[in-house]
């Protein structure tokens, strides 16, 4: 059970290859899903053999918009559009598969937007708009849903207050 | 009177019957169109004492929104009349009992109390959801536009083929 154990673990690391490891354990069945980040080739030059991984592009690189790659300020601030609870498809990118907010350091963004997105995932949870991207024991159908929690809310973004210390001081600038 | 002028008037003071989609509305800001139609004040020629208002005809009462927390923040007051006959309902509580009450109490409280009001209140029909009697589904010739856009549930296709607007690190794997 602990060799099984460890098979797992070692595929949920990024780095730990699929192919790779096959070269010490001889194995072809797969206990979690394999994510194939990396590609492996095998490159054999008078009889020196060379392993390099390079890593795919992933699939969401041909939908990535042009003000993602903006360093100047974070990709919300850059888009420039006014986001509302009810912009579901696009919240959805900073939520993981249960609904968790995915950290600042992985969405690079600023302080100011990353409370805002949280607060408007927050509402569309709610509403009951982003229901598929919940934890797995949770009643799945808003209708489902116990005493007022049943029906139709939905929320006025301008509701929203950022904590003090967030808020831009006029003179810095 | 020539016949097209005859024909104006007729048209002019014929009842529409109007059609009402409630679904993710607010009950209290729809009720102010609802009773415009109602009253017949949408009409050039309005006045209190003509009979000119027409029939509204409201479907997915049930699936009204309130905003925020209003469902367990608004309440309801009830007096039986008899020495702690008070009662208040939270307006959840009441969707539950009645899905259509909250609508009607909306539009009732939102015109002026009137020997008018009750007479006006007749031509409201309300139901709960969008099943419609055939009697009154073939009166209806026109449709009052929504306040408020119905929001789209996410599905699981959609987060694929929307744009990405930020850039996952190399290193990510996603969870």
């Amino acid at each position: 059970m602990s060799l099984l154990n460890s098979f797992r673990n070692h595929n949920n690391f990024r780095n730990i290859l699929a192919t790779a490891s096959s070269l010490f354990f001889k194995r072809n069945i797969f206990l979690s899903q394999s994510l194939y980040l990396k590609e492996v080739k095998e490159v054999k030059i008078n009889n020196q053999l060379i392993i390099e991984a390079n890593i795919i592009p992933a699939p969401e690189e041909d939908r990535l918009l042009k003000t993602a790659l903006n360093t100047e300020c974070c990709a919300v601030c850059s888009l420039g559009v006014d986001i509302k609870h009810t912009d579901v498809p696009l919240l959805a990118q900073f939520v993981r598969s249960d609904g968790c907010m995915l950290p600042r350091r992985i969405t690079g963004l600023c302080k100011i937007q990353h409370k805002r997105i949280t607060y408007m995932v927050a509402m569309a949870q709610k509403a009951g708009l982003m229901s598929i991207l919940t934890p797995p024991d949770s009643k799945k159908d808003p209708k489902r849903r116990p005493k007022w929690k049943k029906f139709n809310t939905y929320f006025d973004e301008s509701t929203i207050q950022l904590p003090k210390e967030y808020k831009i001081k006029i003179k810095d600038f | 009177m020539s016949a097209l002028g005859r024909v104006r008037q007729w048209n002019a003071f014929s009842q529409v019957w109007h059609l009402f989609d409630a679904k993710w509305q607010n009950p209290f800001q729809s009720a102010a169109v609802i009773t415009k139609y109602l009253m017949g004040k949408h009409k050039p020629f309005y006045h209190p004492f003509a009979n000119c208002g027409d029939v509204v005809v409201v479907i997915n009462s049930r699936h009204i929104a309130l905003l925020g927390d209003e469902w367990k923040k608004r309440v309801y007051f009830h007096h039986t009349g008899y020495p702690g006959g008070a009662s208040w309902t939270l307006a959840w509580e009441l969707h539950e009992k009645s899905p259509t009450m909250i609508l009607e109490k909306a539009v009732y409280s939102s015109m002026k109390g009137n020997l008018q009001r009750r007479h006006t209140m007749k031509r409201l029909i309300i139901y709960p959801d969008d099943i419609i009697p055939e009697d009154i589904h073939t009166n209806i010739s026109s449709q009052i536009k929504q306040l408020r856009k119905v929001p789209k549930v996410l599905e699981s296709d959609e987060v694929n083929n929307f744009p990405r607007i930020f850039k996952l690190p190399v290193d990510y794997v996603p969870s």
